[in-house]
């Protein structure tokens, strides 16, 4: 099972595992900071004269699915290709990760079930961009020379 | 200043998103440059056919030399 998720990992990504996981990695990132701005602009702390909170609010979900799918694939790559460990190399990277799947696992339910629970998403997805920085600078970083 | 229309404001975000997401792979695309595997491969098998070309010009010349001496 593990080789042939490997296999298609591979094939997938024609050898270049790294550089797509990298380049996926740095689209989640980049959206993130969006993510915050647009959650600023919808929750009216920060005010834009061309854009309005509920366009602003609509565009963040949107946005935040597909970082959710993204950040399940480059998940999926990351255990199904490299291995799951908790060395000194990748320990820091992995337990972030977790966290991040928790977290976002997290901020779906409170999004679906909603109600008292909606006034936890600020700290949510701040937590989320903070989880998802850690994670990208202890990898992708150090791949494109940063860290 | 008046607000775009809602349908533009959509469509403006959501676009400035697309844009964010294109750009982030263009940089990175361009650090990586033409250091990829397919890359890679392909630039060893240029090499391995040029010293194979190497090797038989220099068995025919060899040749050549004994025939001649």
């Amino acid at each position: 099972m593990t080789d042939t998720l490997e296999q298609l990992i591979e094939d997938v990504t024609r050898g270049n595992v790294t550089e797509v996981k990298v380049v996926l990695a740095t689209v989640v990132m980049a959206l993130a900071v969006y993510q915050l701005l647009l959650a600023a602009v919808g929750y009216g702390w920060l005010r834009v004269p061309f854009l309005a909170s509920a366009p602003a609010l609509w565009t963040h979900r949107a946005s935040g699915d597909t970082i959710a799918i993204l950040v399940v694939v480059v998940a999926l790559m990351c255990v199904g290709y490299y291995g799951f460990e908790l060395g000194d190399d990748g320990g820091t990277h992995a337990v972030v990760a977790i966290g991040l799947l928790g977290v976002l696992a997290a901020k779906v339910l409170v999004v679906r079930v909603g109600g008292r629970l909606g006034r936890l998403l600020p700290l949510l997805g701040v937590s989320l961009l903070v989880l998802l920085g850690i994670t990208w600078w202890t990898s992708a970083a150090g791949f494109l020379g940063i860290a | 200043m008046d607000r775009p229309s809602h349908g533009v404001q959509l469509l403006g975000s959501v676009l400035a998103a697309l844009a964010i997401a294109a750009v982030a792979i263009a940089l990175v695309t361009a650090h990586f440059g033409p250091t990829s595997i397919a890359e890679r491969e392909l630039e060893e098998q240029r090499l391995e056919q040029r010293e194979e070309t190497l090797e038989e010009r220099r068995e025919l010349r060899e040749e050549r030399l004994e025939q001649g001496r």
